[in-house]
């Protein structure tokens, strides 16, 4: 659509300033991480990768990197599975009942982490499950299933019935039918959308501070770092996290391609 | 996706994709609704139902008004992100090709970045001495350093926006991407100029995804109590702080548990009016 020339000026003076306010706290960081901050002055003469060398020898951070990559992957198979084989559940479902099942697996989604981290804690204790890698894997795999069951679900209506109805028709077995028909077609959705569960779980603060016990994860050790204090080689972890995400994004794009902005 | 099996599978089918929606989000939501009507007495939680949780939020002096405050400062950060969303979405919009996808992916990316980093980031920003005092002063726009924004609830309020923007601009970029092109061109042809097919045509058309921006935004902002804890200060107090606190060293869950309630409330109603003015023009309710 055409804007007039002022209303373009309009929109990209706010675009500008909402880019750096979006990235601005982001470079800073990264500045910070590489030159030394002296009272708010950045000393560009003191390039120093020593902050990095501090994060290496940091034992706890490789643990904690560790146990999110692990939470991780995990969570992302669990919900990966289950999500799919709840959009298609929802899809072949005739019954009201299926939009009270499509509610409970965006609930966890939609509601403020903090009441979904506290909702689980409190039923955690309740069934006597001790706090560990496995409520946060359990947490984790909550929050992410309902991005995997969406983008499914979506691709799946799309799709339509034409092409399995077509593949029964021609005898093939429903098995075969899944792995020949609908799972190549299907594909690129569950994969950009495992990849974006993967970081949304890489990520993820408030649910993990709730229902984890002494384990740490890696968003759950930059927390209390930066409680005791900002020691250096946190701008160095923050760098390479925020590395990890970018090409994990970029990766994601590629999947969905131009056509998924649409 | 296939013909209809046979009566045991059929069961175990219905069982899977129950079972753990059951287990994991049902029994969850219903004891977490049902703490509130507990009591601790020590160290133990007692299960004998009772109203004085909810008395006590409403008798209390402190509960209601932080509870008020953290809806309007969340309302605040709503209106603003999709203030400032709404020009970067419209742009998006108006744009074709390589420029437009990479454009969209410069805005959406933040939406993965580390949210703790982002909010530690904005701290060193806010400070006393941080960037934006030190490049008001260079502008000539205060003498001093400003403490308008350190430490409390407008740290809180800037921090969120910055947070929470990509979350408003990604549901009106796309619900601006479904509007058919030809309604523009109706428009105009009609003799409309560009802002007046802005405001009468797309903006009506795109509310869905506005109040959905809106939406979504109100309820992440209203549930955040790491941002409060570290822009905040202390009299960046919000209501998620306090029920958290509850879950830590205070140890009274069900009080907790029955302030959260109220959260709730407050996100239900937020969702509910979304859904409203979502509504496109011409509808019946």
């Amino acid at each position: 659509m055409k804007l007039g020339a002022v209303g373009l000026a309009v929109c990209w003076a706010v675009a500008g300033l909402v880019l750096a306010i979006l990235y601005g706290p982001l470079l800073l960081v990264v500045v910070a991480s590489f030159f030394p901050l002296r009272q708010g002055q950045v000393q560009w003469a003191q390039f120093s990768l020593d902050n990095y060398a501090k994060l290496m020898a940091n034992s706890g951070i490789l643990e904690a990197l560790g146990n999110t990559l692990l939470v991780g992957v995990v969570a992302v198979v669990l919900a990966t599975v289950l999500g799919t084989f709840l959009a298609f559940y929802y899809d072949r479902s005739r019954t009201r009942a299926r939009e009270l099942l499509q509610l409970l697996v965006f609930l966890p989604f939609l509601m403020p982490p903090i009441v979904t981290g506290l909702a689980l804690l409190i039923w955690f204790r309740d069934l006597a499950i001790d706090r560990s890698l496995l409520t946060i894997v359990i947490g984790h795999t909550l929050l992410i299933l309902a991005v995997v069951y969406r983008t499914v679900l979506v691709r799946l209506q799309a799709l339509g019935p034409r092409l399995v109805e077509a593949s029964l028709d021609l005898g093939a077995t429903p098995a075969q039918t899944f792995r020949h028909v609908l799972l190549p077609n299907l594909g690129s959705a569950i994969a950009a959308s495992a990849l974006l569960a993967f970081a949304l779980s890489f990520d993820e603060t408030i649910v993990t501070l709730l229902v984890t016990g002494t384990t740490n994860t890696l968003p759950i050790r930059l927390w209390s770092m930066m409680r005791l204090g900002f020691t250096p080689d946190i701008n160095a972890l923050v760098v390479l996290v925020l590395a990890f995400t970018t090409v994990v994004c970029l990766a994601t794009a590629r999947f969905l391609g131009p056509r998924g902005l649409g | 996706m296939t013909t209809a099996d046979g009566g045991p599978l059929r069961l175990l089918r219905h069982a899977l994709a129950w079972g753990p929606l059951l287990l994991l989000v049902v029994g969850p939501v219903l004891s977490f609704l049902a703490y509130g009507f507990f009591s601790v007495d020590g160290t133990t939680i007692v299960r004998t139902p009772t109203l004085a949780n909810y008395a006590r939020i409403v008798t209390d002096p402190i509960y209601l008004p932080v509870f008020a405050r953290s809806c309007a400062l969340a309302a605040s950060v709503a209106a603003l992100s999709v203030l400032l969303a709404l020009p970067v979405a419209i742009l998006l919009w108006s744009l074709r090709g390589t420029l437009k996808y990479a454009l969209a992916l410069a805005f959406l990316v933040p939406l993965l970045m580390s949210y703790i980093i982002k909010i530690y980031a904005m701290r060193a920003i806010l400070g006393g001495n941080g960037f934006l005092n030190r490049a008001l002063q260079a502008l000539g726009l205060v003498d001093g350093p400003s403490t308008l924004f350190v430490f409390n609830l407008n740290a809180v309020l800037l921090t969120l926006v910055a947070l929470l923007i990509p979350f408003a601009i990604l549901p009106i970029f796309l619900s601006l991407e479904r509007l058919p092109r030809n309604l523009m061109e109706a428009s105009a042809d009609l003799g409309g100029r560009p802002w007046q097919t802005l405001r009468h045509v797309v903006l009506p058309l795109a509310m869905p995804g506005i109040a959905a921006g809106a939406g979504f935004t109100f309820v992440l902002a209203i549930g955040d109590f790491v941002t409060p804890q570290m822009v905040g200060g202390t009299s960046g107090f919000t209501f998620a702080r306090i029920v958290f606190g509850q879950f830590g060293t205070a140890f009274n869950w069900p009080f907790g548990a029955a302030l959260a309630v109220l959260m709730i409330a407050a996100v239900l109603a937020a969702m509910a009016l979304a859904a409203r003015a979502g509504r496109p023009p011409g509808t019946t309710a």
